[in-house]
């Protein structure tokens, strides 16, 4: 069966802020299946990264990946941009009205989330066994549990929220894991090529929470007992 | 431009915070634009939120003022900020937005050393703002997209924020089914 992890630019950045490229590199190796970046990921990650001096290297590295067939291009699962750029229209449209504070729709996601989204979908009807990869929380909270994030969005606007509660149902069925769980992958299959096991794991997991990955204390603790 | 009574308070305190040095006043009032920013997402809102925290780090830096450029910088600035509070007064939009882009320009506009750091505390305080408004909720990349930064910046940045980590409400799966889904993936 044809397999594939769909990664969102957040997640590559968090590899990439940490010099992580060889823990990619190898996690690649040890999958049998393809990582997918799809276009609106690519312009996060390559195309305009590399137009900013500091940046610029870290681009140069990513595309490099790209180049050497670590990531491949939806293309390369047979699935055309036309049915990604629609069904990305479409999740943009649906996320970007679910919820309304003071009458107002709430713009929540943009381009390159909603085309995760839309891959996954198409790969899913494919039968093409997939996940994202995904460090930012507001993709992964609309799809596992929309309701946390009104009550996220009604805490710290400090406003009721109304929803559009027959949205949430377009939202289901997405697999979701982060750049930590990529990480402890990497660990346990022993492709992390630095000695003092001991600490390493916690010094893994949380490189990539200071750049950028949603993930909790108590979750990284959890992740080391098991 | 969205709320423009609360703005226009924000604005009118600021002005007097910013004469009796009262950086952390300024932070505060920074705050308070959030949330109109987050919900409308107006550009003039979230100028304004950049614009009031950079005026707390710039009152904050005294060494600023000893650069030849400081005087005409900041009566010029002050000034600025003046006609936006009188555009909003009036009402007039085109005015409102004219005067906010004007605060920008004449960063750009300003000479020697006093020119590059104004525009790191910009660029800073556009980092700060969009870690707020990640941390209200917004994406990552949408928010990247309203400050004009990008992700790598703001995910460096957001990544050391605990309330975006260790709020409750982010947690919804439980480690162990996550991991399992990673594994599940890795196995032949």
């Amino acid at each position: 069966m044809v397999k594939a992890i769909i990664f969102d630019s957040s997640t590559i950045i968090s590899f990439a802020m940490n010099g992580l490229y060889d823990e990619l590199k190898s996690l690649k190796g040890a999958f049998d299946g393809k990582f997918v970046i799809t276009k609106d990921v690519k312009r996060e990650i390559i195309e305009r990264p590399i137009t900013i001096k500091r940046f610029e290297l870290e681009a140069l590295k990513i595309k490099q990946l790209l180049d050497e067939g670590v990531f491949v291009m939806p293309e390369d699962l047979g699935v055309n941009e036309m049915e990604i750029s629609e069904k990305t229209d479409k999740y943009l449209d649906t996320a970007n009205t679910t919820f309304m504070a003071r009458d107002e729709k709430m713009h929540i996601i943009d381009l390159g989330e909603a085309s995760c989204l839309a891959l996954s979908e198409i790969l899913t009807q494919a039968k093409v066994k997939n996940v994202i990869a995904i460090d930012e929380r507001t993709t992964r909270m609309l799809a596992e549990k929309p309701e946390n994030l009104r009550d996220l969005f009604q805490r710290k606007l400090h406003t009721r929220i109304n929803t559009k509660k027959e949205n949430f149902k377009i939202f289901k069925g997405f697999n979701f894991i982060r750049s930590t769980e990529l990480i402890y992958i990497a660990y346990k299959k022993g492709l992390i090529k630095i000695s003092d096991g001991a600490v390493v794991l916690d010094a893994l997991l949380y490189s990539l929470k200071f750049k950028g990955c949603s993930i909790s204390d108590a979750e990284i603790n959890e992740i080391k007992k098991l | 431009m969205k709320e423009t009574g609360n703005i226009l308070n924000i604005l009118e305190q600021s002005r007097d915070a910013v004469k009796k040095e009262d950086v952390s006043k300024l932070k505060d009032l920074s705050d308070q634009t959030i949330h109109t920013a987050s919900t409308s997402q107006d550009p003039d809102n979230i100028t304004v939120a950049v614009i009031v925290y950079s005026l707390s780090k710039i009152i904050e830096r005294k060494r600023y003022r000893e650069y030849p450029e400081w005087n005409n910088f900041y009566k010029t600035y002050i000034y600025n900020i003046e006609n936006v509070i009188s555009a909003i007064k009036k009402n007039d939009e085109e005015k409102i937005s004219q005067s906010l882009r004007s605060i920008r320009a004449e960063i750009d506009s300003i000479s020697g050393n006093l020119k590059r750091d104004i525009q790191d505390v910009f660029r800073k305080a556009s980092i700060n703002k969009a870690s707020k408004i990640y941390e209200h909720g917004i994406s990552m990349e949408q928010t990247a997209k309203l400050l004009g930064i990008t992700v790598w910046e703001l995910a460096s940045y957001a990544g050391q924020n605990p309330e975006i980590s260790e709020t409750n409400l982010q947690l919804t799966q439980d480690i162990k089914t996550r991991i399992k889904l990673a594994v599940d993936m890795f196995r032949d």
